[in-house]
């Protein structure tokens, strides 16, 4: 059974956006994005219109967002893969946000450590993967691509995510 | 292993539900004009086959300090790979792994809250793991993109 919880210590103190109900509607949400409202209040003791007003206001607030997540395999990706980046010459958030214009780099983060940003991306097949790698190493500011390729994904849940970009 | 492609009208589907998934499902059909129950049945059958889940995603700027870190993983000896990989899996706070090709053996990648946090995570839920050999860290500090409508549907 896939666990769609989060992480104990994920679970941020109840702020304005989101309280311990809410925490909980979304805990539900992250199972099946379709279940009923009348199902959700069953479940959670509520009645359905507290249940669709929240369901509104996390929305409405930016704080929630209920989506079709697609598998790469299933709309014709076959390779996954996590691409370092060393930045030199030029600000790394400005060639991070230069990366994210790529619509096969789906993942990117400006990070700290030995590298400068870390990527994640699909390619279709090696040609693909050739192709998209000589057109990142060319994105100003770039020094050095440190690709690796993922053989097996074993686990890939992100529930928390930036919002924006279009997406 | 390979999944099974999508076609137009599973497409046309996930255009129908990629601003609001909760949209109803009478709502995709008049849209696309047609049934309702051809709308029901595809999006069941994109579930179990594993190609499509609805699910529910939150918003990092709502979370204190996100701080999102790759941890990559060089195991001992190359056979015991795929079991550090599968420990790694279990770990509920861990939302990525995947064994690589390349840099390292292993990509987990885990979210937390401050880097205290993540030197007591490292420590207690992968250093000591059976097979680990060293761990690198690259730890987030501007979390660009993440295009939630891209994954690698796993189940375990």
């Amino acid at each position: 059974m896939t666990d769609y919880s989060d992480g104990e210590h994920l679970r941020p103190a109840p702020s304005q956006h989101m309280d311990e109900v809410d925490h909980r509607i979304v805990a539900h949400l992250r199972r099946d994005g379709r279940m009923p409202y009348k199902t959700l209040a069953k479940e959670l003791g509520l009645t359905e219109a507290t249940v669709r007003s929240r369901v509104r206001r996390l929305e409405e607030g930016d704080s929630l967002r209920v989506v079709a997540v697609t598998d790469y395999e299933a709309v014709g990706y076959t390779m996954m893969l996590a691409v370092g980046i060393q930045v030199e010459g030029r600000p790394a958030d400005v060639v991070a946000e230069d990366l994210a214009k790529f619509d096969e780099v789906f993942s990117v983060c400006q990070v700290v450590g030995t590298l400068d940003i870390e990527t994640l991306a699909v390619t279709r097949d090696q040609e693909h993967l050739s192709d998209l790698l000589a057109r990142l190493a060319k994105v100003p500011g770039v020094r050095k691509l440190e690709p690796s390729i993922a053989l097996d994904v074993l686990k890939n849940q992100s529930n928390w995510v930036p919002f924006g970009h279009g997406v | 292993m390979a999944k099974k492609q999508l076609d137009e009208q599973d497409r046309n589907i996930l255009d129908g539900l990629a601003k609001d998934a909760r949209i109803s499902n009478r709502k995709i059909a008049a849209d696309l004009g047609i049934t309702e129950g051809t709308v029901r049945s595809r999006i069941k059958r994109m579930e179990s086959e594993g190609q499509v889940r609805i699910t529910a995603m939150t918003n990092i700027a709502r979370l204190r300090n996100p701080t999102l870190a790759y941890i990559w993983v060089e195991v001992e000896r190359s056979a015991q790979c795929d079991d550090v990989a599968q420990k790694l899996a279990e770990v509920p706070e861990i939302g990525f792994v995947g064994k690589m090709l390349g840099r390292f053996d292993i990509l987990a990648i885990t979210l937390v809250q401050d880097n205290a946090e993540l030197a007591r995570f490292l420590h207690s839920k992968i250093t000591g793991l059976a097979g680990v050999r060293r761990t690198e860290c690259s730890l987030g500090v501007n979390f660009v993109k993440h295009d939630y409508r891209m994954s690698r549907i796993v189940e375990s």
